[in-house]
């Protein structure tokens, strides 16, 4: 990579390996948590009991209002001084909060994906003599699911980009890794060279973001068409 | 011949010693060479859940050069990890039986009280304040307050700002005496350092007031700006323990005491700034002769 | 753990000056973001509809940029890239440009899904009345198409609202930012905490509330069946 100053190549290769390897750790935690949390509360709230969905509406609202910003710092700075059980690393506290908003999003989705498998399909896996668990997660679910993978991808799309936000708490993820470099860089040397490099650092961010989001909100507008 | 033949002899006589020594050296339990074993021997010992864990944990800066930031080859360095560093020799002989967590600035508490790290070294400012929550070892680093001004400022010393704006960061020992002292100074407070530097370099503020380590940094790179002669404010960093782990807190002041003695802060400050300025930073450190401690009180209440 | 006597109800009174100016700024900012988010979607949106030739391409790559890139990294872009090739912007200036730039990105493909909506045969009936492009577009696509855009754009406007609390990373003071610093200064976590929380809370359901209303009163006639 000689094409590229001097400065260039220590601060691409931390940005890649600690950066985007702690990105990408946050966004598999949060869309796991998101997606097995989400589907569960989603067909709960398809049941007809006013507690359970009241419970359930009430977290979706919450977690879907809130700025996921302002979770992040009530799961960071405000659950542990409720009890010190609740003090996670900045990784995981960011993890967390991603997948609060995420599940709430996914329980939505679910709902309607749910609710749009028409009636005759619970009569006939009734009649087959599954209960309800089984009905839903061998019968509904499944067609479900093939309505759920457009929302799911973008899903992916978003917590990608939100991840960003553990920056703000100090977790290693792409955008804190470009900051930490800018800062060293700043430092006269022998510890940086003295001079700002903002610019280029964080369009590269920007460009290592666009080139992972991009295929991806192609993949969900082609999934989206597909099915319709 | 002979001679070639004495040669080979006395080479292998040598690697055969040489190879039973390192042996003796890696079947004895100690591992390696504890550094200043004969000085510690009278200090007060490592406490044992970390000496069975063999690993320190400790929490520093990653974007506060020259303290804690990341170098170039994707290493920790700085000031305060090269202490780190030092701390992991004097425990198990070796720089790198520690494991490094990243802290911001409001995050360093937090991450003490759980037990999430052993100890904080990372510009930590002692303050009475926090010294109700978490113990703080003795002094390792005397920063004090000073101000950044432009060149032709009107702004000569901290009686001067009346009617200013001053920027400093959020929740700061200075946001925090500003408030209590200089009623009639404006204060603009940001959530970094960097922050703050940028609202002062874009005009918002009429000065920048923060710790004299970094701001002399930026006065001595860039011509267009200076520190004003007064020193206020001085606030030496500690490290942060956990509250109440006493033989931890007794373990590190020892080695801090230890490291005043054999003069080491002074290659780390050696290390860790640009030539220029070492002597002016030597004031800062601990050496043989030259020691401090922390004010008495709650600073931000003793107004000038 | 009780909260309710966990909160400390002095706080409000302490701090409510200080909060109350963090949320004027927060939707100050909202509200120049929203207005500015409402006419970039709907003349990129209308442009990209209608694909008036090269606004369209320019429009789709502006949309693709900002959609598949963090806002944050745009914010940090805008507050600590640009100084370095001499556009040096305030706190308060990046806080509504980015925010601006970030809604219209997403409003126009709000209202370009709004107006592509808007059945052809009705354009054609435009015409037919001898009204030109622009004509019918105003009279037409707009008021149909604009409310089918309604409620996809009112939830932009909610995020909008939400993304102003990422101005905590250039300290513009807020009420994200605002509340932050009390903290560090009170460390009353429980109480700032939940005032942010619920303040953010009523200003988003409120919006949300809202849709439903325009739903319910600006309903396309024919959906009334």
């Amino acid at each position: 990579m000689s094409f590229l100053p001097d400065w260039a190549e220590p601060v691409l290769r931390y940005m890649l390996e600690v950066g985007l390897k702690g990105t990408l750790q946050i966004a598999a935690i949060s869309l796991v948590g998101s997606t097995l949390i989400g589907i569960t509360l989603g067909t709960l709230l398809t049941i007809k009991f006013l507690p359970t969905r009241a419970l359930i509406r009430f977290y979706i609202e919450v977690w879907r209002g809130l700025p996921i910003l302002v979770t992040l710092f009530l799961v960071f700075f405000l659950l542990p001084v409720l009890s010190p059980r609740f003090e996670f690393d900045a990784l995981i506290s960011a993890s967390i909060a991603l997948t609060l908003w995420g599940s709430a999003q996914v329980a939505e989705a679910t709902r309607g994906a749910v609710g749009s498998i028409p009636k005759e399909q619970h009569e006939a896996a009734s009649a087959l003599g599954f209960g309800w668990l089984g009905r839903h997660a061998f019968v509904i679910l499944p067609q479900a699911l093939r309505r759920l993978l457009p929302p799911l991808v973008s899903l992916l799309v978003n917590i990608i980009q939100n991840s960003t936000i553990a920056q703000v708490i100090g977790a290693p993820e792409l955008l804190e890794s470009a900051e930490r470099q800018v800062e060293r860089l700043a430092a006269p040397t022998p510890i940086g060279i003295g001079e700002i490099k903002a610019f280029p650092i964080y369009a590269t961010v920007m460009v290592i973001f666009f080139l992972i989001s991009f295929p991806l909100t192609r993949l969900a507008a082609y999934l989206e068409k597909r099915l319709t | 011949m002979r001679r070639l033949v004495i040669v080979i002899a006395i080479t292998a006589l040598a690697g055969a010693a040489l190879a039973a020594w390192g042996g003796v050296a890696a079947a004895g339990e100690a591992g390696p060479r504890v550094a200043f074993a004969a000085d510690q021997a009278k200090l007060p010992p490592l406490p044992a859940d970390i000496k069975a864990r063999k690993r320190l944990n400790i929490a520093v800066k990653c974007d506060a050069p020259p303290f804690g930031y990341i170098g170039a080859r994707s290493q920790h360095a700085g000031f305060d990890v090269e202490v780190a560093r030092w701390f992991s020799r004097f425990a198990f002989g070796k720089s790198n039986r520690v494991t490094f967590t990243c802290v911001t600035t409001p995050a360093r508490e937090p991450a003490l009280t759980t037990g999430r790290v052993d100890m904080v070294i990372a510009t930590f400012t002692y303050t009475a304040d926090r010294d109700t929550r978490i113990d703080f070892s003795r002094a390792y680093y005397k920063a004090t307050g000073r101000l950044l001004v432009t060149k032709d400022s009107s702004v000569g010393s901290i009686s001067d700002l009346a009617g200013k704006t001053v920027v400093t960061t959020s929740g700061s020992i200075y946001d925090r005496w500003m408030k209590n002292c200089l009623k009639d100074t404006k204060v603009l407070v940001t959530e970094s350092f960097t922050n703050a530097l940028i609202a002062f370099r874009d005009g918002r503020a009429d000065s920048l007031m923060w710790d004299d380590t970094v701001l002399l940094g930026i006065a001595v790179t860039d011509r267009n700006y200076k520190l004003t002669s007064d020193l206020f404010l001085p606030l030496p960093y500690g490290i942060g323990i956990k509250q109440g782990n006493t033989a931890l807190k007794a373990w590190i002041d020892s080695r801090l005491n230890l490291m005043k003695k054999r003069d080491l802060f002074f290659p780390i400050l050696k290390n860790t700034v640009p030539p220029g300025q070492v002597a002016p930073f030597s004031k800062n450190i601990l050496r043989p002769k030259q020691g401090f401690g922390y004010s008495q009180g709650d600073l931000t209440t003793q107004c000038p | 753990m009780n909260l309710a006597v966990a909160f400390d109800w002095s706080f409000l009174t302490e701090n409510g000056d200080e909060l109350l100016a963090g949320l004027r700024r927060t939707l100050e900012v909202s509200a120049i973001a929203i207005a500015g988010a409402f006419f970039i979607g709907l003349v990129l949106g209308a442009a990209r509809a209608h694909r008036v030739p090269v606004v369209s391409q320019v429009a789709a790559v502006y949309v693709e940029i900002i959609r598949n890139t963090p806002i944050l990294v745009q914010i940090f872009f805008l507050f600590f890239g640009l100084p370095q090739i001499g556009i040096v912007l305030e706190p308060f200036t990046v806080a509504w440009v980015a925010v601006t730039i970030w809604g219209g990105a997403f409003n126009t493909e709000n209202f370009r899904a709004g107006f592509e909506a808007v059945p052809h045969r009705f354009r054609e009936a435009g015409f037919a009345l001898g009204f030109g492009r622009l004509t019918t577009f105003l009279n037409v696509t707009l008021p149909i198409g604009g409310r089918i855009a309604l409620p996809s754009s009112i939830n932009t406007y909610i995020s909008v609202v939400k993304n102003t609390s990422l101005m905590y990373v250039i300290s513009y003071p807020e009420l994200t930012t605002t509340a932050l610093n009390i903290n560090a200064l009170t460390l009353q976590t429980v109480e700032t905490f939940t005032t942010l929380a619920v303040t953010y809370l009523i200003i988003v359901w409120t919006m949300s509330a809202s849709i439903r209303v325009v739903e319910r009163r600006l309903a396309l006639p024919e959906d009334a069946r």
